[in-house]
């Protein structure tokens, strides 16, 4: 396991004038590479945590540290190098009059020169699969292109660690695996993802790990076919994991899984089984 | 067959400083008491469509219109909207945005006092939506405390609240966590069996699966297939065609049946599922 590039100690949160802490001793560790789906119900402490990850918010009690820095002696623009984060909305993001403008307002902050800034533009709208001319209005884009314009922008910075807030927020099904395979692709060369979502399926297919957070606390932590196997406890955190893994829970409960389920690898399992017998 | 309640005829529309059209010759019957999903890509005329049911396409937001949608017997785009809401209810994604009022209990009786119902009905009507969406205990709430499920069931429960014949739930259920989502569901469920006719625009389809008879699918303006929910939902080469996951279950079957697994028919839930899979494997 490499070295943890985000690191959560005894972390406690109140928000002013509210009488129950909206995070309760939360302790976690994130590996540097790693892919993981933070999920639970509305209200359960998601994005508070997320705030601190980015230094928007700051402990009232406990440490947050981000590539071994504690979170409370860093400026929230020195934490954004690392840690990018895209917002649910691309239209809460995007303000800028053209997509040129758009990319290269992060990475002119943080004093990159003009010609990495224009390498970085061709880098990340390649990344993103956005073929669109530079000068043209984000707001004149479709949804879709909007979105990869936001993670676009957010990359252009460089961060090592993508934050995604619901991924799936105003996009379909097919608009949402789009992104999240080139956020994949982004995983693949080194990037640690981190994704909320309540779309259960997209967990299953893309995170390796499951971190299920409930009434302020960690409720379950771990490899994402281990957790969406414990469904008595994720009812209580007001999760369903997906159908595959009821259906293989009543069908095959014996066997260990070595990966997230997916419709065709339960099928396999199976035809495997039968075949056996 | 029951009575048609939504008669849409060779219907078209497009918005005022658009050119593509939303809506492109679009014609179906609904009949009271029909559980109809609607389901298709984004930009594929859904929403669209339920507000030139309700007449807000094209009263309130304009454009072109040409064909008809008939509301019983009333014409969506000539009745006042506050008329037709009085048929029609329809609660839509953003439930937040809906709720205004200090607590529940206000939340569903404000508008009934504007509709100047008597005192003992009002209290009639709050009493059986509270009760029928699980909101009994939490009645003096501030909607601020509640969780995302919650709200929703209290915007479903001031549409009902109405007392309209039929219920639009417009994405009503795609920013909830899955238990919220199933709670929304599991409502509409029930509002079939009180003999409800229930319109559901949806990307869950594991969900959809559960309640609907009749599944309407549209892309880009037009319906492509209106027919049998059965039918519909598990045929996985269409879906994905569209770009929809279809239920997993149905996926599951559908790689088992490439492998040469016999089905009589793909299973659309858990429960078909595990009584098809479990049939197949002691034969073998």
């Amino acid at each position: 396991m490499s070295e943890a590039i985000i690191k959560v100690e005894n972390l406690c949160f109140q928000y002013p004038g509210r009488s129950v802490n909206a995070l309760q001793d939360v302790h976690l560790e994130i590996a540097e590479g790693e892919f993981v789906a933070l999920i639970g119900q509305n209200g359960s402490g998601k994005t508070t945590l997320i705030k601190h990850f980015n230094g928007l918010l700051k402990p009232s009690k406990g440490k947050v540290f981000v590539k071994g820095k504690d979170t409370t002696s860093l400026r929230t623009a020195e934490l954004a190098r690392s840690i990018g984060y895209v917002f649910q909305n691309p239209d809460h993001q995007i303000f800028a009059e053209t997509v040129r403008d758009e990319i290269a307002f992060g990475p002119k902050n943080l004093g990159f020169s003009e010609e990495r800034i224009n390498s970085e533009i061709e880098r990340v709208l390649k990344e993103m699969d956005l073929d669109v001319d530079l000068d043209e209005m984000p707001f004149q884009l479709s949804r879709g292109q909007r979105q990869r314009l936001a993670v676009a922008s957010v990359l252009a910075m460089e961060p090592s660690i993508l934050i995604i807030d619901e991924p799936t927020t105003g996009q379909d099904w097919k608009e949402s695996i789009l992104l999240m395979n080139l956020v994949q692709n982004l995983n693949d060369k080194g990037h640690t993802c981190i994704v909320t979502t309540h779309n259960m399926n997209l967990v299953s297919l893309f995170a390796s790990r499951v971190i299920v957070m409930k009434s302020g606390n960690v409720f379950l932590d771990g490899a994402t076919q281990d957790v969406f196997r414990r469904e008595e406890e994720l009812l209580t955190a007001g999760i369903k994991a997906p159908d595959v893994y009821l259906l293989a829970r009543t069908l095959i409960p014996q066997v260990q899984l070595g990966k997230p389920l997916t419709p065709q690898g339960l099928a396999e399992l199976l035809n495997t089984q039968s075949n056996l017998g | 067959m029951s009575k048609p309640i939504i008669v849409c005829s060779d219907l078209s529309f497009v918005y005022k400083d658009s050119k593509k059209p939303a809506l492109k010759n679009v014609s179906f019957t609904i009949s009271e008491g029909e559980f109809v999903g609607i389901i298709g890509p984004t930009g594929a005329g859904k929403s669209t469509l339920c507000w030139a049911i309700n007449g807000v396409v094209p009263q309130i937001m304009q454009g072109k219109l040409k064909g008809s949608v008939e509301v019983k017997g009333k014409p969506s785009n000539k009745t006042p909207v506050d008329e037709i809401s009085q048929i029609i209810g329809i609660v839509q994604q953003d439930a937040e945005a809906q709720l205004l009022m200090t607590d529940i209990e206000k939340e569903i009786v404000f508008p009934l006092e504007n509709l100047s119902l008597p005192r003992e009905e009002i209290h009639r009507r709050l009493e059986y939506v509270i009760n029928l969406v699980n909101l009994d205990e939490e009645r003096y709430r501030h909607p601020f405390y509640l969780s995302g499920g919650q709200k929703q069931r209290v915007a479903v429960a001031a549409a009902l609240a109405m007392e309209p014949e039929v219920l639009i739930l417009d994405e009503a259920t795609s920013e909830l966590d899955p238990v919220g989502a199933e709670e929304i569901h599991e409502l509409a469920g029930r509002l079939k069996k009180e003999g409800k006719t229930v319109i559901m625009v949806e990307h869950n389809i594991d969900e959809l699966a559960k309640h609907a008879d009749r599944i309407i699918v549209m892309n880009q303006g037009e319906i492509l297939r209106d027919g049998d929910a059965h039918e519909i939902l598990t045929d996985v080469n269409f879906l994905q065609s569209l770009g929809i996951y279809p239920p997993q279950v149905t996926q599951t079957a559908f790689h088992l049946r490439e492998a040469g697994w016999q089905f009589e028919r793909l299973p659309l839930n858990l429960v078909e599922a595990t009584q098809s899979i479990s049939a197949l494997r002691k034969s073998q």
